[in-house]
C-alpha cells in the first residue's frame, strides 16, 4: 500500500491538493481512500458532499472519510475508564475519573489518537493507496515523529521492566512465589516475562511502533508539502524537510499553490510576482531531489470530482 | 528534536546506572524502588512529571494497578514522592 501525507500550514490548500490527488489516483485505476485527520475538516467541502466518521463512497475507486479525533479520544478513554473501574476495585471511582480528566488534557493525546487513526486506515488492505489530509504542519510532524520517539521510550521501559522481573526472580528464589497485597487483595506476581502483562503490552506496542516507523520511512510512503511562493515559505519548507529527514521521512514534491500566472499583471501585484519568481528559483536551486510544482490561483475554488480531476491532470502530475 | 532525544537518552542512562548499583543488598527494598521509579516514570502524567508519550502510558495503564498502588502508598507523604522523583531526574 502507498500512503501520501499532504502537509502544510492552515489555508494553503492541503485539502484541495489531497482531494485532487486522490481523485487522480482513483481515476488511474487505483483503489483509493482519502482520509482527513485534520480536526478542522474541510474535505467534504472539496468534494461538495457531507463526510463523516463513516467511510463514504465518493466516486469510482474512491472512498473518503473525516476522522473525528476528539470523539475517538473520548470513546477510547471511556472504554479504558470502565475497564479500570473493574480491575482497580480499590481505587474510588472519583479517583479514576480524576485520572481521566488529566489524561484527556495531557499533551500528546491528540497526536496519539491521530497516529492510531493512521494505523487503522493503513491496515485496510482493500485499498492500494491512502491519501491523508493532515492537520497543520507542526502537529503532523509530531505525529510522524511519534513512532520513533515512542519506540525509544518503549525500549527503555522494556529494559527497566526486565530488571524488575529479574529482581522479582531473586526474591522468588528466596521466598517462593512472589505475593503482594494490593489493598487487602493478595496477588501473585510472576517474574516471567511471558506472564507479566506490562511486559507483554510493551513488547506488542514495540512491534506496532516498529511497523509504523518502517512504513513512514519506506519508499511507499510520501510526504507532499503544500505551500505558497513567498519568501517565508522557503526557509519554512527547508525546516520541514530537515525535521522529517531526522526521522528518515522523505518529501516527494513541493506544491506552490495559488500561484499568480498572468501575462500582463497590474502594477499592484508586480512586486508579489517578482517575489514568486525569486522563491521558485531559489527553491529549485536550494532544494535538491524534490520536485517543485506550481498550482495557479484559479478563478474559482475547485469543488467536486470533475474540477478536482482537472486540477490533478493539469497541475499535479 | 535531536536535543530532546539526547537528553532523554542521558536521563535513561542515569536511571540505568542507579538501578544497577547495589544489586545484592536489600533486594526487596530495591524491588520496591524499581517498581516505584517505573510507576513514577510512566504514570507521572498524573502528577505533572515529564512522561513518556501518552500512547505508551495508555497502553500499559490497565495493567498498572500494583505499581499505582505502590505509588499511592508512598504519596501518603507527598513531599517524599516529589523529592524521590526529583532525585530520579537528577534535579535538586
Ligand atoms: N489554486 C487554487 N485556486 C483557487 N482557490 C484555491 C486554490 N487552492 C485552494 N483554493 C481554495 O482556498 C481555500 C483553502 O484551501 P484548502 O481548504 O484546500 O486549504 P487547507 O490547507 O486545507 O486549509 P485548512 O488548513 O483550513 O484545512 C478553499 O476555499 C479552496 O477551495
Ligand atoms: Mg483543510
Amino acid at each position: 500500500m502507498k500512503t501520501y501525507f499532504f502537509l502544510g500550514k492552515g489555508g494553503v490548500g492541503k485539502t484541495t491538493a489531497s482531494a485532487a490527488w486522490s481523485v487522480g489516483l482513483a481515476h488511474s485505476g487505483m483503489k483509493t481512500l482519502v482520509a482527513s485527520i485534520d480536526p478542522a475538516h474541510n474535505l467534504g467541502d472539496a468534494f461538495a458532499i457531507r463526510l463523516g466518521d463513516r467511510i463514504t463512497h465518493v466516486g469510482d475507486n474512491l472512498d473518503a472519510v473525516e476522522v473525528n479525533i476528539e470523539d475517538m479520544i473520548r470513546a477510547y478513554l471511556d472504554e479504558l475508564s470502565v475497564k479500570m473501574k473493574h480491575t482497580y476495585s480499590y481505587m474510588s471511582a472519583m479517583n479514576i475519573d480524576g485520572y481521566f480528566d488529566i489524561l484527556k488534557n495531557s499533551p500528546g493525546i491528540e497526536e496519539y489518537a491521530t497516529m492510531e487513526a493512521i494505523k487503522k486506515f493503513v491496515a485496510l488492505t482493500e485499498y492500494g493507496v491512502v491519501v491523508f489530509d493532515t492537520p497543520p504542519t507542526g502537529m503532523t510532524i509530531r505525529v510522524l515523529a511519534m513512532p520513533r520517539v515512542s519506540l525509544l521510550w518503549t525500549e527503555q521501559l522494556i529494559k527497566m521492566r526486565k530488571r524488575i522481573l529479574a529482581t522479582r526472580g531473586m526474591v522468588e528464589n528466596v521466598q517462593g512465589k512472589f505475593e503482594a497485597e494490593v489493598d487487602g487483595e493478595k496477588v501473585v506476581l510472576s517474574s516471567r516475562e511471558k506472564e507479566d502483562p506490562i511486559m507483554q503490552e510493551l513488547v506488542s506496542y514495540r512491534e506496532e511502533l516498529l511497523a509504523l516507523k518502517d512504513m513512514f520511512s519506506s519508499d511507499q510512503s510520501y510526504v507532499e508539502i503544500v505551500t505558497m511562493a513567498e519568501d517565508l515559505a522557503l526557509s519554512e519548507t527547508k525546516r520541514i524537510i530537515e525535521s522529517l529527514g531526522k526521522f528518515k521521512i522523505r518529501v516527494r514534491a513541493i506544491y506552490l499553490n495559488k500561484f499568480f500566472a498572468m501575462a500582463n499583471p497590474p502594477e499592484e501585484i508586480q512586486g508579489k510576482m517578482e517575489e514568486q519568481e525569486r522563491v521558485v528559483g531559489r527553491m529549485k536551486a536550494e532544494i535538491r531531489g524534490i520536485e517543485v510544482k506550481n498550482i495557479p490561483l484559479l478563478r474559482k475554488s475547485p469543488r467536486g470530482i470533475n474540477e478536482l480531476l482537472d486540477v490533478y491532470s493539469k497541475y499535479l502530475v | 528534536m535531536r536535543r530532546l532525544l539526547d537528553s532523554l537518552k542521558q536521563s535513561f542512562r542515569t536511571f540505568d546506572k542507579g538501578m544497577r548499583e547495589d544489586a545484592t543488598s536489600l533486594i526487596r527494598k530495591q524491588l520496591d524502588e524499581e517498581e516505584n521509579v517505573f510507576a513514577l516514570l510512566t504514570m507521572g502524567v498524573f502528577s505533572g512529571i515529564p512522561s513518556p508519550p501518552t500512547g505508551v502510558v495508555l497502553r500499559i495503564l490497565p495493567h498498572m494497578s500494583r505499581e499505582i498502588a505502590v505509588m499511592n502508598k508512598r504519596s501518603a507523604g507527598l513531599d517524599d514522592v516529589f523529592s524521590q522523583t526529583l532525585g530520579t531526574f537528577d534535579i535538586d
